[in-house]
């Protein structure tokens, strides 16, 4: 397959890579498919105890060997704040999109599309998206995206991705780990087998952290007959919250009373003093 | 017949028919030698890859309003059942936040064909198995299948449920399971639940997709009726500008009870 470039595999990669994937008229391999992460890192990428019907999860990150995020003092303590006020302040309960990388490995499936030139990733969560365009266009500048500025390029049959232009209004999962604004993070998406991808991600953010940290799990395609990604759409709620309601049923909230609504209406236009 | 101007009226009546001409008949139109082949995938059909947006014209937006169904062929008023026309003339005048995109919803269908792409483009991915459209606005998306499979059962969708097929050199989309609160404009023009759309996409040149959408609506509508706009391959920009809109959105007092607000003030 000519376009693909053979480069030694990075140090610290597993080492189950003889997988050969099918491939697209182009050559390159082909992640078509409905993806979902089984991990539980969106509660907390540090790994986390068993609550409320959730089992007891590992750290997902793999450097360092800890586990653990290497915070700088004060982001340390932000993340501390994060986690006291974090029913309110978690942006998801905003219905903001959840940028990158928590949206791989939050609890709903997500959906490749790819054609020779072309490669999009479609979440469930808030119908966000990510267009993967090659890295020979150079990223935006100058503005931030809850999704980021995604450019990829082939390393063998690894799909490296480079993602920029990350804003400071995502955080990393429910507990109040975050970044800021100067994150920029590395993806590497690797196909084991058929059904299994291998997700990396490097982070890096110098006002957040003190150095570049890696996180590593898998992907597992979703082989039920006729899987789709279905509409999640936040409408917000009488308590002034977002709630993620769609797809919801029209006869649960829609009552149709047409005769009904003209006379409200004209009373309360009558009452205003309006014709 | 002399009081007529007879070049507007041949000229309306052209832009009107000929979409339609060209969706009854794409394989004529695929062969008309006066244009340049139109690109195919390796299954043959029509490649309808790229990033597209709604040719409305600078000068029907300046007519219309940017917020107005400005599609040749639209009857205007649109054909209402008796009393429904009421409660939209009622809505256009004193309740303009009724409509879900002033809450950031995504658009429904035809809108986000409609309207927000003359201004905001759209992407389209496309192998054999689907077609995936990618909204520049509000990042909505379409996921459509080409297998022309049946509409999920207990589903509801601001975008409904699409369903692809293609008939010769025409994609066919048949669009259901709304969730029956989107509106058609922002003049108030709306729809409700039994709402059920075909869209007709047709390649006819390179850069040119004749599209139609016909909308029926029984419980709406006495009749169906059906929208042709011209969409066109953006020449001036190469891709998608993320564009989110609800962030910070404080609205929830605009919002009816129908909208899902249960302590509405408009009750």
């Amino acid at each position: 397959m000519s376009i693909s470039i053979a480069i030694p595999r990075a140090a610290g990669q597993n080492a189950a890579k003889s997988y050969s994937p099918p491939r697209l008229s182009d050559g390159t391999p082909d992640f078509r498919g409905i993806w979902q992460a089984r991990t539980t890192a969106y509660v907390n990428v540090e790994g986390h105890s068993a609550q409320n019907g959730i089992g007891k999860a590992e750290s997902i990150i793999v450097d360092p060997p800890d586990g653990k995020i290497p915070y700088l003092p004060d982001a340390l303590k932000q993340r501390g704040d994060n986690y006291k006020n974090r029913e309110a302040a978690d942006p998801a309960s905003n219905c903001f999109q959840a940028g990158v990388p928590r949206a791989v490995y939050l609890p709903t499936p997500f959906q490749i599309f790819q054609s020779p030139g072309n490669l999009a990733i479609v979440y469930t969560d808030n119908h966000a998206y990510r267009i993967v365009d090659p890295s020979t266009i150079p990223h935006d500048d100058g503005i931030d995206f809850f999704m980021g500025d995604s450019r990829g390029h082939w390393e063998g049959d690894t799909l490296v991705v480079d993602v920029t232009d990350l804003g400071d209004q995502t955080w990393l999962d429910e507990t109040g780990n975050f970044h800021s604004d100067q994150l920029h993070v590395i993806e590497r998406y690797t196909l084991l087998g058929p059904d299994t991808m291998q997700y990396e991600a490097r982070l890096e953010d110098p006002k957040t952290f003190s150095k570049p940290w890696t996180i590593r799990f898998l992907l597992y395609r979703d082989k039920e007959p006729g899987a789709r990604i279905t509409e999640d759409e936040c409408l917000e709620g009488a308590d002034g919250r977002w709630h993620h309601l769609s797809p919801s049923d029209p006869r649960a909230v829609l009552h149709h009373d047409y005769e009904a609504e003209l006379a409200a209406a004209a009373k309360n236009l009558a009452g205003q003093g309006k014709p | 017949m002399r009081n007529w101007n007879i070049p507007a009226v041949a000229f309306a009546l052209v832009f009107a028919l000929a979409p339609a001409v060209v969706a009854q008949s794409p394989q004529a139109t695929a062969d008309n030698s006066n244009s340049p082949p139109i690109p195919r995938l390796a299954d043959g059909h029509p490649n309808l890859q790229g990033l597209w947006h709604n040719e409305v014209g600078a000068a029907a937006l300046r007519q219309a309003g940017l917020g107005d169904i400005h599609s040749p062929g639209v009857p205007l008023p649109l054909p209402y059942l008796p009393v429904l026309d009421k409660i939209r003339e009622y809505r256009l005048e004193h309740d303009p936040y009724h409509d879900p995109e002033a809450h950031c919803h995504v658009p429904g269908v035809p809108r986000i064909i409609e309207q927000p792409s003359s201004i905001m483009p759209f992407r389209i991915i496309q192998d054999e198995k689907y077609v995936t459209i990618l909204f520049e606005y509000v990042h909505d998306l379409r996921i459509i299948p080409q297998d022309a499979s049946p509409h999920p059962k207990n589903y509801w969708a601001w975008d409904g449920d699409s369903r692809g097929r293609w008939e010769g050199d025409t994609f066919v989309v048949d669009v259901a399971n709304f969730n029956g609160r989107s509106w058609l404009d922002m003049d108030a023009n709306f729809v409700d639940e039994n709402e059920h759309v075909v869209e007709r996409y047709t390649l006819v040149d390179p850069n040119t997709i004749a599209y139609s959408a016909t909308i029926e609506d029984p419980t709406v509508f006495t009749r169906p009726w059906t929208m042709h706009l011209t969409l066109k391959k953006n020449v001036s920009k190469d891709r998608i500008v993320y564009y989110d809109c609800h962030e910070g959105e404080r609205d929830v007092d605009h919002y009816t009870r129908s909208e899902g607000n249960a302590a509405s003030k408009h009750e």
